[in-house]
């Protein structure tokens, strides 16, 4: 259908070529006759033998042949020479018709199909294919041909490598071998990978040698010429198989470690239960795990919790995950706190222990094999909120004056403490990632001979990213050589200039999250008069960062209240892991759609939104639809909502997401999908609502 | 002279594949070189579309399968597709006698079990199964339609390619079930790569032909959403390079076919409900939900500055020639977006449009893979084919004629919209699928 050869159309002698199509007609209408007559004679057989090396698309033809090898196999018994001659024409037949075309489907199909019945030898096919691959390095009937064979005869992994690296040694650019590569080396990953769970021992020093022989490959193949795409393309390969996490590991959790946690009374909450409740109550107390990676089986058999009290109930663990309802990195649950089981005057120790017994695994089917304990203080707390009985409550306003810079020692103290202790120590990443960072640093010394071209810089600048990541727990390094990489990228190479931003993103919430000084110098105090200083919340402010994309949740799981206004914020994916969040402000961002607010839906607590002044109803096309991953693209759910409402796509999308929130102050004016429908539609979506655009609801 | 010292230098160390990037590269930039430089009313004759010589060129095609065709006796089916089709997209049909001489045909390729072989007498395969059915479908009519029988026969090598046919053959008839479908859907899971894109069968590498096979097939058996269509439209996005055209696989040289085979990638997906499309108004895919469009925007019709971007690709060069085909990854097309406020669609439809009318038409008639090669059928049908997604590539449905901005060249090159899923004119897919409903 593809990628066939066309004869082109020369000028020949006209009488030769008609008298050669005539010849040919009246071949293939013997064999025709033969085909329907089942005859299957020496004769019959030689002539279809003929037509095919003429015409190897003719697949009757092979067909036919495929049914004489069977009754002719059939009547020779089991005579070995027999047997081994019927099969060697076969195979000589092949071979002539794929030198007239090697792209001919028919052919290659009916040599895998001789193969299939044991016979011929590897060298034999070797030899064919290396013949085939010198004429075209790239045919993939060739390669695909090649991984049957090498398969079928079980051929050593290393001696493949060797063939795709005398290809690549051959001709750098082609890709075909490069990919061939990749084929084999994550096989071999995953295969060293289980002989490592089996030895239990840091075995790490295999597959660090073959990693490192590789980027010693792409690295003469990238130095040789740095403008090859296929030599880059395997190095990013490469980049990501050094640090990509076998293993599923908790990375942090709320509570951290070591917290000490103050609830509210249950008795003081029941009063106001609608208002802006900061803390979160003892009937709906959030646990989150977040893990490194995708997992599945996190449930009250996998994670035990324990505590001073009686739970009564299995805990249910709920995947944070749009995609995928069984697998998720971030899982959280709730604990509700029986009343009568809670006295003031006690701390009760809680612990949550993680992966004590087996079950929960990574979507790749890696066991999670390091168990973790997470234990943790509650306090019950009397003081009642001084507004509480106030039916009027205030609203909650994003503006500058309304933010006190952080004073160490006012509010908050259990939370400023645990700043400095928000990840999860591994020993086994630590000691895994030690090449792996080794490796990473020779790349990087390396490539800075590069930094005057564009790709350089890139690959520069992703090396040191990755670098990081390999240590999560150490104190990012080189974010400022980063970031001005990224700036730079940005001004060199326009046409990518999201692409970098986005990156640059990424990198400077790292350096934001990375130490407690850093996050402090970030926090501030809301300040309002209904509110009295005791209940004053510390309120994390990214705003006017020119951020484009979210990262470093597993940071941030302590965040209750959260201003990322005046960013350049197209999608919140990641977002939902901030199980605490009750106060969001996202305005004057790049919101397209309400797609793009998908995770808003997991934030139960939240109570405030602002998503005001942005792009939402502007554009006919909704472009976070291709760009992130999101189940609106994917299915409906159910329906009850009275579909007169829903007739526009927005009003729709609207509906799914913040159809079970429990919103009591929401902001959108400044998009183009506001009028005065929509927020009636809003009113009647939102029961709990009290101010909508500044304007208290009746 | 240090400047040509390091050409040199580059020459020198060039691998056998760059040395035929550039040479086709240098070939294509005289193309648009030359035709920037000539005044402005020279530049639209040369971009018409040389309807008349196309016509001519494939019915002559239809009238003597000539004797150089040989290679082409096991696919004669497939012939018949690609002129048909290319003369459906030209708006033209054929004449009474020349429609039942492909019909007799076809017919007689057809096998007593099911199914219609690349020959009289020969036997059935699902891929020529494919093209005589599309060819019939083209032509339309009751002769042409009733002469199908109905029963599906499966033989033959398995591979992405098989899969497509067989599933867009039962759709078309209306006889796809379950059963056929079964399997499918790992099957070509399995097929795709980590680059994203699909590959002919698992470990292969991702290739243009086989993605639109897979994901077409995938859409037809409901399960378009299992694949990473993420990644999937990065790999697609990233084909589209400097010449303008689209290469079918990472770092091989452009070639018109895959104008379709990549192009039409984009229109799948432009139309799955998930990505607010109209969904594709067959019964076998379940309309997941459609909008009700009334209140759509109209932003993107007013950007008519691409056209000029098209039309000068030399001063584009800085940023896409390193932007195509490169390894950065992801977001260009999203930027292009966000930029220019140019919402749809997700690659450079005139820069495709404009390797396809400047690069691969003839003028005298037929198109060819790219400049130095011959003409055939099989890029006269896929290279149309092309087009005529690019040009509808802005259009909300099928029945809403693209503005001229969305058409290079003089409006008259418009085509006939294609239903994406089958590549068969829309029209027809509509009388065919009316046909055979009632059945």
């Amino acid at each position: 259908m593809h990628g066939r050869p066309r004869k082109p159309l020369k000028p020949v002698d006209e009488a030769a070529v008609a008298a050669k199509a005539e010849k040919l007609r009246a071949l293939q209408s013997e064999f025709l006759s033969n085909h329907q007559n089942k005859i299957y004679s020496k004769e019959a057989v030689e002539l279809s033998a003929k037509l095919l090396e003429i015409n190897p698309e003719l697949y009757t033809a092979w067909n036919y042949r495929k049914l004489a090898v069977q009754q002719n196999l059939a009547q020779c018994e089991s005579d070995p020479e027999s047997v081994n001659s019927i099969l060697d024409e076969e195979l000589k037949v092949v071979e002539n018709a794929l030198r007239q075309n090697f792209k001919s489907y028919g052919a290659w199909h009916h040599r895998k199909w001789v193969l299939e019945k044991g016979h011929s030898s590897m060298d034999k096919e070797l030899g064919l294919l290396d013949k085939f691959q010198a004429m075209d390095a790239r045919n993939f009937h060739a390669w695909n041909y090649r991984r049957f064979v090498a398969a079928l005869m079980k051929r050593s992994d290393e001696d493949e490598l060797e063939h795709t690296q005398n290809m690549i040694d051959k001709n750098l650019s082609n890709y075909s071998a490069w990919h061939n590569r990749s084929n084999f080396l994550s096989r071999n990953c995953s295969v060293l990978l289980s002989n490592l769970m089996k030895k239990a021992a840091p075995g790490f020093t295999s597959k660090d040698e073959v990693l490192t022989r590789e980027y010693e490959l792409v690295r003469e193949a990238l130095f040789t010429d740095e403008d090859d795409q296929s030599g880059w393309f395997y190095h990013l390969w490469l980049l990501d198989q050094t640090v990509r996490s076998e293993f599923p590991l908790l990375v942090s959790s709320w509570p951290v470690e070591g917290s000490d946690i103050s609830l509210p009374a249950a008795d003081y909450l029941d009063g106001c239960a609608s208002m802006n409740v900061f803390h979160y109550s003892s009937r709906n107390f959030p646990l989150v795990l977040y893990f490194n990676q995708s997992v599945r089986g996190v449930n009250s058999s996998t994670v035990s919790v324990s505590c001073g009290f009686n739970l009564n109930i299995d805990l249910i663990w709920k995947p944070l995950s749009s995609t995928d309802s069984q697998s998720a990195k971030v899982w959280a649950t709730h604990l509700a706190i029986p009343d009568a089981e809670l006295h003031s005057s006690e701390a009760y120790q809680v612990e949550v222990k993680v992966g004590f017994s087996q079950g929960i695994v990574s979507t790749t089917g890696v066991a999670y094999s390091h168990p973790s304990q997470i234990s943790f203080q509650l306090h019950l707390q009397k003081t009642p909120l001084e507004s509480g009985q106030d039916s009027r409550f205030g609203r909650i306003q994003w503006k500058d004056d309304c933010f006190a810079v952080y004073e160490p020692g006012s509010a908050e103290p259990d939370l400023v403490n645990l700043l400095d202790n928000l990840t999860i120590k591994n020993e086994v990443e630590s000691t895994a990632s030690t090449w792996q960072a080794r490796i990473i640093d020779d790349e990087t010394n390396i490539f800075r001979d590069l930094l005057d071209c564009k790709i350089g810089k890139l690959t520069v600048a992703r090396l040191l990213t990755a670098y990081n990541s390999l240590r999560p727990l150490d104190k990012p390094v080189h974010c400022k050589e980063v970031l001005e990489l990224y700036s730079e990228l940005m001004k060199l190479d326009p046409s990518h200039y999201q692409y970098y931003k986005d990156n640059h993103s990424l990198v400077l919430l790292q350096q934001v999250t990375s130490s407690k000084e850093s996050l402090l110098s970030r926090c501030f105090h809301y300040r309002d008069s209904t509110l009295s200083t005791n209940g004053s919340p510390l309120c994390l402010r990214l705003n006017n960062l020119a951020i484009s994309q979210l990262g470093s949740f597993e940071k941030l799981l302590w965040v209750q209240m959260l201003d990322l206004s005046n960013n350049e914020l197209q999608s919140i994916e990641g977002l939902e892991a901030l199980q605490l969040l009750s106060q969001l402000c996202l305005s004057n961002n790049k919101f397209r759609s309400f797609t793009a607010l998908e995770s808003l839906r997991y934030l139960k607590s939240l109570k405030v939104l602002d998503i005001s002044q942005n792009e939402i109803g502007s554009h006919s096309i909704d472009t976070t639809r291709y760009l992130f991953r999101s189940p609106l693209s994917h299915s409906v759910g159910s329906c009850d909502w009275n579909i007169n409402y829903l007739s526009s796509e927005t009003y729709w999308e609207a509906f799914f997401v913040l159809k079970d929130m429990g919103l009591t102050q929401l902001d959108v004016a400044g998009n183009a999908i506001t009028s005065k429908s929509f927020n009636v539609f809003l009113e009647k979506l939102l029961p709990t609502l009290k101010w909508l655009d500044g304007v208290e609801v009746n | 002279m240090e400047g040509e010292g390091a050409a040199t230098e580059r020459q020198r160390r060039a691998t056998a594949s760059q040395v035929d990037q550039w040479a086709v590269q240098d070939h294509v930039f005289k193309i648009y070189g030359a035709f920037a430089s000539i005044p402005r009313s020279a530049q639209s004759v040369i971009l018409e579309l040389q309807r008349d010589k196309h016509v001519e060129y494939l019915t002559r095609g239809l009238q003597q399968l000539g004797p150089s065709f040989v290679v082409l006796d096991a696919n004669r089916p497939w012939l018949c597709y690609w002129i048909l089709h290319s003369i459906a997209l030209l708006g033209e049909s054929v004449d009474d006698e020349l429609e039942d001489n492909a019909i007799d045909f076809l017919s007689r390729c057809q096998d007593p079990n099911g199914g219609y072989g690349g020959g009289p007498g020969q036997m059935p395969h699902l891929a020529t199964t494919y093209a005589a059915v599309n060819s019939l479908v083209t032509l339309g009519g009751n002769k042409a339609l009733s002469s199908i029988n109905r029963w599906m026969h499966d033989a033959g090598e398995i591979d992405v390619r098989a899969c497509y046919t067989a599933i867009s053959v039962a759709s078309i008839l209306n006889i796809l079930d379950d059963e056929l479908a079964k399997g499918v859907g790992n099957y070509i899971l399995s097929c795709q790569t980590y680059e994203g894109g699909i590959a002919g069968e698992p470990g292969s590498e991702a290739h243009g032909g086989y993605t639109f096979c897979g994901l077409a097939a995938m859409i037809l058996i409901n399960q378009a959403n299992r694949l990473d269509l993420a990644s999937l439209i990065d790999w697609v996005a990233f084909r589209q390079g400097v010449e303008c055209g689209f290469q079918g696989r990472t770092n091989k040289l452009v070639d018109g076919c895959y104008s379709f085979w990549q192009g039409g990638v984009f229109a799948l997906l432009q139309r799955l409900p998930a990505f607010g499309g109209e969904g594709f108004g067959t019964s076998d895919v379940e309309v997941e939900w459609v909008s009700d469009s009334t209140s759509e925007g109209d932003d993107e019709d007013r950007d008519s500055s691409d056209d000029n971007e098209a039309l000068h690709p030399e001063q584009d060069q800085e940023g896409h020639q390193s932007s195509s085909h490169s390894p950065e990854s992801s977001t260009a097309v999203h930027i292009q977006h966000s930029r220019h406020n140019q919402l749809e669609p997700l690659f450079h439809t005139m820069a495709l449009q404009q390797y396809i009318v400047l690069c691969s038409q003839e003028q005298e008639g037929g198109f060819r893979d790219k400049p130095g090669k011959a003409r055939d059928y099989y890029h006269t049908c896929y290279c149309l084919s092309g087009l005529s997604v690019c040009q509808y590539s802005r259009s909300k449905n099928e029945n809403s004629p693209p503005l001229p901005t969305s058409v290079l060249g003089p409006y008259s090159n418009l085509l006939e919209p294609i239903h994406p899923l089958y590549n068969v004119v829309s029209r027809q897919y509509h009388d065919a699928q009316d046909f055979f409903s009632k059945y």
